[in-house]
């Protein structure tokens, strides 16, 4: 195990502590058992892989999701309060081209949160999706958001 | 200034949680509703907290700011997970989405 992964771990939870006791220091022995806990557990948990999350591909996949996240969520705003309901949904089903485990799980759960669709199933590589107005351009941004993901997890779309 | 970028994000917030309700009570189906739940009321979610982050960024210093951030990625987790399990159940159990057209 690198000591480098070790020491990272443990600053991050040493800072997440720091977070949730709101900066105060009279607990910090409580703390200190808690980040020595919370990294030896996250090592035995999830042990460092070979591919790493890198940066620059992680800070554009949340650059992506947060300015989705907003689109989606004006969309549904516009949609719920326009005074004649103009809905027509629809269901379709996309072949994933992601690796299964953690990439196919991020993109699921993505989806949820991106404009006009909610993941309904995932079996094997299809994955089946609600689609709140059939005129979204929805295909083409499921496919934008997993090449995104396959960037960050470096593997082939 | 900050007081003012403040109260503006938290009455955008309340917008998107004012849509987002609207939404779960006019939308016709339990799939269309979990799309008003999951996108409009997070976003609110997002808006509020980030002001909120604010005040307490002048009032209670940088770790209760960041407090509130984190409350944000952890309840999108949690949204976007329930989402997930409530429509595949729905499908499971063969509650057809609703269509246009369908009363």
């Amino acid at each position: 195990m690198k000591p480098l992964t070790v020491f990272w771990r443990g600053v991050s939870f040493a800072l997440l502590w720091w977070v949730l006791a709101e900066g105060r220091m009279d607990g910090w022995w409580v703390g200190l058992c808690g980040v020595a806990a919370a990294t030896w557990a996250s090592l035995r948990l999830s042990p460092p892989r070979a591919g790493r999350l890198r940066a620059v591909p992680l800070l554009r996949f949340l650059a992506f999701f947060l300015w989705n996240s907003v689109r989606g969520g004006w969309q549904v705003a516009r949609l719920a309060l326009r005074p004649r309901l103009d809905l027509a949904p629809t269901t379709l089903d996309l072949a994933v081209m992601l690796p299964a485990g953690g990439a196919r799980q991020l993109m699921l759960n993505t989806l949820s949160l991106m404009p006009g669709t909610v993941g309904v199933g995932l079996d094997d590589a299809t994955l089946r999706l609600h689609v709140l107005d059939s005129r979204l351009p929805v295909a083409r941004e499921a496919r934008a958001l997993e090449a995104h993901i396959a960037r960050l997890f470096e593997v082939a779309p | 200034m900050s007081e003012f970028t403040s109260n503006s994000l938290l009455v955008v917030g309340a917008f998107f949680y004012f849509a987002g309700t609207v939404g779960l009570l006019r939308f016709p189906d339990v799939y269309t509703r979990l799309h008003a739940l999951a996108k409009a009321d997070n976003l609110g979610l997002g808006c509020v907290l980030a002001g909120l982050a604010l005040q307490a960024l002048e009032t209670d210093g940088l770790a209760a700011a960041l407090k509130l951030l984190l409350i944000w990625p952890l309840a999108l987790a949690a949204s976007a997970a329930v989402s997930y399990a409530i429509a595949q159940r729905a499908a499971a159990l063969g509650v057809r989405p609703w269509q246009k057209g369908d009363e």
